[in-house]
């Protein structure tokens, strides 16, 4: 043998030592996470309502948190298009009863909402519990979101308006779910048997049926079409015209100049961490528009008004509509009064 | 042909009402057609008010460019906790419906 391979065979060693390492936990490194921390993250409803907390609410309760919490966005009725697709609508009398949407398969919806769509009530409560309100998410209690679910259910004329939610009957309403038997496991996306097996899955047999083409075969892709040149500019960078969440997606036009701005503020900068810790990021850029106004046109807006401070703080506390158009700022109740001022004062610095 | 009931909530905040409405009905423009190519029958509101007790405070006639479903928002100098609002609509097939809610 080489002292090539010998050399190759004495890695070949190191590797598997390390590797040892690496099953044996980490050793000395961190420490397992205690009954009451894995209780802390351990948050999700499943459909057989396993993890579903105690508690029960009203849908005139419901609808007093949907109004102050849910409704600058979502619409009075879940029924806002604004900033995302509806809650609400779309379902029938006849979907209740056979637990199959019709308008998805007939085409006579004109968009899916969030009630035709879903499956299990279970889900709805879960991400209601997990991500709402965007500004506070994970700040609702069983009880309200017992009641927004109420308020929701009962606007999809799914409940009667004197109903009360609660995790005793809540698997009775899941058998009123509209799209209850419109979801299907039988691809190969889930794990385990067939559901003749007993498993969820279909024993992970795809659901496409790609056959390869073995005679007469194309030997080049051509695309067909695309943006002509003279035109890519006509109507600025269409990228950065598109919001920044969700499927669509703008193409880049333009030349170097009409690139996407890039945010230059150091990331570990406190104001800019004090923005994103409190959920400001999710809607404003630095240098660029997401669903609110960038912070750049905010400070080019204001920077002459000398109580723009004053005023800009308020307005950040209570919330606020049709400055930047009718998508609403949610009121940000929860932020100390000196943190708003700082990130103001920062902002109509220029937000460096 | 039975209708669907509104959708109403009424706020009064500051001596100024917010009144907000989501009126369920199908608004056929007439223009299009079914899976067998017979056109759909035009089928829209024309008429629409909205009373605060028995003062009418909104009007509209409304056409074939609204949505399906309309949903619609406006506000009005008075009114107290309690007061009752009524809407009613009247649509081209002479069908009609009023619903009420309280301000809240």
């Amino acid at each position: 043998m080489s002292r090539f391979s010998r050399s190759i065979l004495v890695l070949a060693l190191a590797g598997a030592t390390s590797a040892g390492f690496a099953f044996d936990h980490y050793k000395g490194i961190g420490r397992q996470a205690t009954p009451a921390e894995v209780k802390a993250w351990d948050i999700d409803v499943r459909p057989d309502f396993k993890g579903l907390p105690k508690g029960s609410g009203t849908v005139d309760r419901g609808q007093e948190v949907f109004e102050e919490k849910c409704a600058s966005c979502h619409g009075t009725f879940g029924e806002s298009n604004e900033v995302f697709t509806p809650l609400i609508g779309g379902t029938t009398k006849d979907d209740i009863k056979t637990g199959h949407v019709k308008g998805l398969s007939s085409g006579d919806l004109p968009q899916r909402t969030t009630f035709t769509k879903v499956a299990t009530i279970s889900t709805i409560f879960d991400y209601i519990q997990r991500a709402m309100p965007w500004t506070a998410p994970k700040s609702m209690k069983p009880d309200d979101t017992y009641a927004v679910l109420a308020y929701m259910l009962n606007l999809a004329e799914i409940v009667p308006a004197d109903f009360t939610l609660s995790d005793k009957n809540i698997a009775e309403v899941q058998k009123l779910m509209p799209n209850r038997h419109g979801m299907t496991t039988d691809h190969g996306m889930w794990p385990g048997a067939s559901a003749a097996k007993g498993g969820i899955g279909n024993g992970g047999k795809p659901d496409v049926k790609n056959t390869a083409c073995m005679k007469n075969c194309k030997t080049e892709v051509r695309i067909g079409s695309g943006l002509p040149d003279y035109a890519r500019d006509a109507h600025g960078n269409l990228f950065d015209q598109n919001r920044s969440f969700g499927p669509v997606r703008g193409i880049k036009t333009g030349g170097a100049a009409a690139a996407p701005v890039v945010a230059t503020a150091n990331a570990g900068s406190g104001p800019l961490d004090l923005a994103t810790r409190s959920g400001c990021m999710a809607c404003h850029g630095v240098n660029n528009k997401i669903v609110g106004p960038g912070y750049n046109e905010v400070q080019a807006r204001y920077k002459d008004q000398p109580d723009a401070a004053a005023r800009l703080a308020l307005k950040v506390k209570n919330g606020g509509q049709g400055v930047w158009g009718s998508v609403p700022m949610p009121p940000n109740g929860e932020m100390k009064d000196a943190d708003i001022n700082t990130l103001v004062a920062w902002i109509l610095s220029g937000a460096r | 042909m039975a209708t669907n009931p509104m959708k109403i909530r009424a706020t009064n905040k500051d001596g100024v009402t917010e009144v907000k409405v989501l009126v369920s009905h199908e608004m056929e423009t007439g223009q299009r057609k079914d899976a067998s190519g017979a056109i759909v029958p035009a089928w829209f509101i024309t008429e629409l008010t909205a009373k605060h007790n028995d003062r009418l405070v909104l009007a509209g006639e409304l056409g074939t460019a609204v949505s399906k479903n309309p949903y619609l928002a406006f506000r009005f100098k008075g009114g107290a906790k309690g007061d009752k609002i009524s809407v009613s609509w009247k649509d081209n097939k002479g069908e009609s419906r009023t619903d009420e809610a309280a301000i809240a």
